[in-house]
């Protein structure tokens, strides 16, 4: 990707937490790009450090929290080094963010209308009426029946999905250039998690936006994102294009991922589902080994001498991993531990 | 480690509770010692005495330390004998508030129901009545007694016992070794003894504190207005009241007295706010 | 909504029932209504007249139900001591207390309020601890000394406030302040840990997220919220001061009802008591009605549903 089509460049991301006695390291040496008209999906479980990520690219982390990187760039503007009042400019108009949950993201004592307006009002010199109008317009836009009166009401009056299509309304206010989108449909039920995904997609077609969605359920990545990056201990594991990363799937903890997934039509009624043992631990201090060395079954003594680094695995993808990459050393059945009674601690579908 | 040793430990660390623990300690010891601490009769009038300032004025001397009044009474005897009233009478009307008050709490939040709507009625009846005027009214109509005063007082100030006893207690009941020991047969009276009673005593503690503070500050105000303490006995409430002509010209008078009152309610406050932090387990905002 | 009011309003009408029964058994058990209205130094024959005369010797349920007929139609009694109708009395005599306790009110909210948002705003830090030390301290300062501290120092030696009347505004400044600051602690800490919550929460992390100014962030999404508390325990200090007025009343020489339930009190007049403790007790149990309202009306989550 060239750097004039990419919007969002990320070089080095850290987030540092102190912690009495030592260091609470929740985000580590992070890159991601995200081009124009791209989803880019962030997958992992819960702890991985992907929605603290998220916040840190938009500066919404608390001033306890350290956040360091080589490079953050937004077009070709540094956000790393703006000021409290750019950041305030940019925040809604060229970036925005859509929450997990909808009823609590919003609030309930104003009205729709009055949320919406205020955010136009803030970063455009519109008249009211104006930005009353350009709000409706919107609601229609993402798919909300009657728009008109929900302009009036409170969010507490709407369903979940019609609350979160008026968040993604919210976010497209000022035509922005980026949009995050943090777990949107976890919350949700999964009928409607399917409608707002769609809606996401047909707006990011029409306006050409870049995507940075956010998730830990890889069915969500499969019909939406261009590329995956994969992160696990608050570092990214595996980058790839969305195809190359599902259909194989090179890092041992992508692969745990992959596997765990029921596939319709291929997986028999009855088949055991893999799972990857164990639960994240908590990021402390620096690196000595591979982060991901007491879960996985490939492990080998090398794995513990010294962090691995992400290297090139070929075809543009990246891997943080020091197996072949040619399939050699793999076995899919290592993720099936049918008698295993450790069903604690298994990877699921938790939100954060 | 029992919790209350665990609290002491937290307790021993805690800066406002060495600060205000020792000025109350100083003060009680003051209030008891005050026969040996000043030759003085605190209500022996001579009256060609009157009106002599404190040491470190022009005229005053170490005989009269901090002055006299303007009956001649001397200032530091007064303030000592009046600190056995506050204290004495701020540790019996709690006694009295504190009984009611957790009697009621423990019984609205352990049966709740119908105890427990009635008791918050009564609550809420006790809270709409202005607690200074009803005081103020029965003392005039009936005549006033130290005594009195005590019933009085202990009698009105019960509420917020009742309100925290009730939620600690209610937390309490729901609590799975509580019905352990029901099932199990234990008597009514034997768990509220055994189970509930010693583990109410953290929040009761820092209530007591602060009711005693209160108390404290009430019987001041009425004595203040007249309708308290009555001579010979000595309030540094009736201090301040019998002072207050003089404001103009000798503030000492009032000073002193309202610096002491100031002193021993800060120190209790002070107190009351450690034990709150060491009583809380963790994590206060 | 409708159960809602309808609930508080039957409680708030039984607890003002049974405060006037006790506001009646107060004045009328506290001693002999009758010697005290006599006065000191009368013979035993005209105690009796008295009593007679003005009906003591009825059965006490009796008296009570004629006093409460004669309330519920605005009659309440006649003062002895003033030969005036007490309604008339009392008329006169609150908007003093009124003002007073509105002034002191509103002296609270001013100093507590952005003291508990700039406390939250900076947890620990200078302001933090500064605001915390005043809230410590003033609850330790008996509010007579700390009127009596103000006297001296605005009225006698600066000499720029008047110490004793109610013609003008200058003359509430003192006693306002006397009376508000004792409520100043708990309208802060309770601003200061809602505000810290609110600041945590996830609306307010999207108002960050979109840009908005500070100001908006903090007071139209944060203080919006933790302010809804705040305005029911400042309903229910209005109605403490109400009834604490009188001390502040007697010092700065205020005409307000509190110094009339003074006076009264000192001269025996027992309809004006029974009446004072009344309004004062009605007065309070209203507040807290409306503190409740206000509470429901300002989350439109209770408000429409």
């Amino acid at each position: 990707m060239s750097d004039d089509t990419r919007i969002l460049s990320v070089r080095g991301l850290n987030v540092q937490i102190p912690i009495p006695g030592s260091t609470l390291w929740p985000v580590r040496d992070v890159n991601i790009d995200v081009g124009r008209g791209e989803t880019v999906a962030v997958v992992g479980e819960s702890g991985c450090g992907k929605s603290l990520t998220a916040l840190a690219i938009m500066g919404l982390l608390p001033r306890q929290a350290k956040v360091q990187s080589e490079a953050l760039r937004l077009n070709a503007e540094s956000l790393a080094e703006a000021s409290p009042k750019r950041w305030r400019q940019l925040r809604g108009d060229r970036i925005a963010m859509i929450f997990q949950d909808p009823m609590t993201a919003l609030d309930p004592c104003y009205r729709i209308g009055d949320q919406m307006c205020e955010i136009l009002q803030q970063h455009r010199k519109i008249s009211r009426s104006a930005a009353m109008k350009r709000s409706l317009d919107l609601l229609g836009k993402v798919g909300i029946p009657a728009p008109e009166e929900r302009l009036k009401q409170y969010p507490h009056q709407l369903s979940g999905g019609l609350r979160q299509r008026v968040m993604i309304a919210m976010a497209l206010l000022c035509e922005p250039e980026l949009i995050i989108a943090d777990e949107p449909t976890t919350a949700l039920d999964v009928t409607i998690q399917a409608q707002i995904l769609r809606l996401l997609r047909d707006i990011q077609r029409e306006t050409n936006i870049g995507l940075l969605l956010i998730t830990h359920d890889l069915g969500v990545v499969a019909g939406m994102a261009d590329r995956i990056v994969v992160m696990y201990g608050g570092e990214v594991v595996e980058v790839g294009t969305c195809d190359q990363v599902l259909a194989q799937p090179l890092h041992p903890y992508t692969e745990g991922l992959v596997r765990s997934i029921p596939v319709p039509g291929e997986t028999e009624q009855g088949e055991a589902l893999g799972y990857i043992p164990g639960i994240v631990p908590r990021q402390v201090g620096e690196r000595t080994a591979c982060g991901f060395v007491d879960r996985c079954p490939y492990a080998t003594s090398a794995c513990r001498e010294e962090p691995i680094a992400m290297r090139d695995a070929g075809d543009g993808r990246l891997m943080r991993c020091i197996l072949p990459t040619d399939g050699s050393a793999r076995d899919p059945d290592v993720w099936i531990l049918p008698d295993e009674t450790s069903a604690q601690g298994a990877t699921n579908s938790g939100s954060l | 480690m029992s919790p209350g040793r665990v609290a002491l430990r937290r307790a021993i660390r805690h800066g406002g509770f060495w600060i205000g623990g020792t000025i109350i300690f100083v003060i009680v010891l003051m209030a008891i010692f005050a026969p040996l601490l000043t030759p003085y009769d605190p209500s022996v009038q001579s009256l060609s005495e009157g009106f002599v300032p404190p040491v470190w004025a022009e005229a005053g001397s170490w005989e009269h330390p901090l002055g006299t009044d303007n009956l001649g009474r001397d200032y530091f005897a007064r303030l000592l004998y009046g600190a056995r009233i506050s204290l004495g009478l701020g540790l019996l009307t709690v006694i009295i508030s504190g009984t009611i008050g957790t009697a009621m709490g423990i019984t609205a939040g352990y049966w709740g129901g119908w105890p427990d709507m009635i008791i918050n009625f009564f609550i809420t009846v006790r809270l709409t009545l202005p607690v200074v005027l009803v005081a103020l009214v029965v003392v005039a109509l009936i005549g006033s007694s130290l005594w009195l005063l005590i019933l009085v007082i202990g009698l009105l100030l019960w509420d917020r016992f009742a309100i925290v006893v009730r939620s600690a207690t209610q937390q309490l009941a729901q609590r799975e070794y509580i019905t352990s020991a029901r099932a199990i047969g234990s008597s009514t009276p034997r768990i509220l003894f055994r189970e509930i009673l010693p583990n109410i005593t953290g929040p009761l503690v820092v209530v007591t504190s602060i009711e005693i503070a209160h108390a404290i500050l009430l019987e001041a105000a009425l004595s203040f207005l007249g309708l308290g303490v009555q001579p010979p006995d000595v309030s540094w409430g009736l201090m301040v009241a019998e002072a207050k002509a003089q404001l103009l010209f000798r503030p000492w008078m009032i000073a002193i007295p309202g610096a002491a009152l100031v002193l021993l309610i800060f120190a209790i406050n002070l107190v009351g706010d450690a034990l709150r932090d060491v009583t809380t387990p963790e994590g206060k905002a | 909504m409708l159960v809602y009011l309808s609930k508080r309003l039957l409680m708030t009408f039984l607890v003002i029932a049974v405060t006037s029964v006790i506001a009646f058994l107060l004045v009328h058990l506290s001693g002999d209504p009758a010697a005290a209205m006599a006065g000191e130094g009368a013979s035993q024959a005209d105690i009796e007249t008295v009593r007679e005369t003005y009906g003591f010797d009825r059965p006490l349920y009796v008296q009570y139900l004629d006093w409460v007929s004669r309330v519920v139609t605005g009659d309440l009694g006649r003062s002895t001591y003033l030969r005036a109708d007490v309604t008339d009395v009392l008329a006169r005599h609150l908007p003093v207390t009124a003002t007073l306790g509105v002034c002191a009110l509103g002296f609270a909210l001013a100093l507590s309020i952005p003291l508990g948002v700039l406390a939250a705003l900076r947890p620990n830090t200078m302001i933090d601890r500064f605001s915390l030390w005043l809230a410590v301290a003033g609850q330790a300062l008996p509010s007579f000394l700390f009127a009596l501290g103000l006297m001296y120092l605005f009225g006698v030696y600066l000499r720029v406030l008047p110490i004793s009347g109610s013609e003008t505004w200058w003359h509430f400044i003192m006693p306002s302040v006397a009376l508000g600051y004792y409520a100043t602690p708990a309208i802060m800490r309770l601003t200061r840990s809602g505000m810290l919550d609110v600041m945590l929460s996830d609306h307010v992390r999207t108002a960050r997220a979109y840009g908005l100014s500070p100001w908006r962030v903090v007071v139209r999404h944060g203080l919006r919220h933790a302010i809804i508390p705040v305005v029911s325990l400042a309903a229910v200090q209005l109605g403490f001061m109400l009834g604490g007025s009188i001390v502040i009343e007697t010092i700065f020489s205020l005409k307000g009802i509190g110094h009339l339930a003074w006076e009264s009190i000192q001269r025996a007049d027992i309809e004006v008591i029974q009446a004072i403790l009344l309004v004062i007790a009605v007065a309070y149990a209203v507040l807290t009605l409306l503190a409740d309202l206000l509470n429901a009306a300002l989350d439109p989550r209770i408000r429409i549903s």
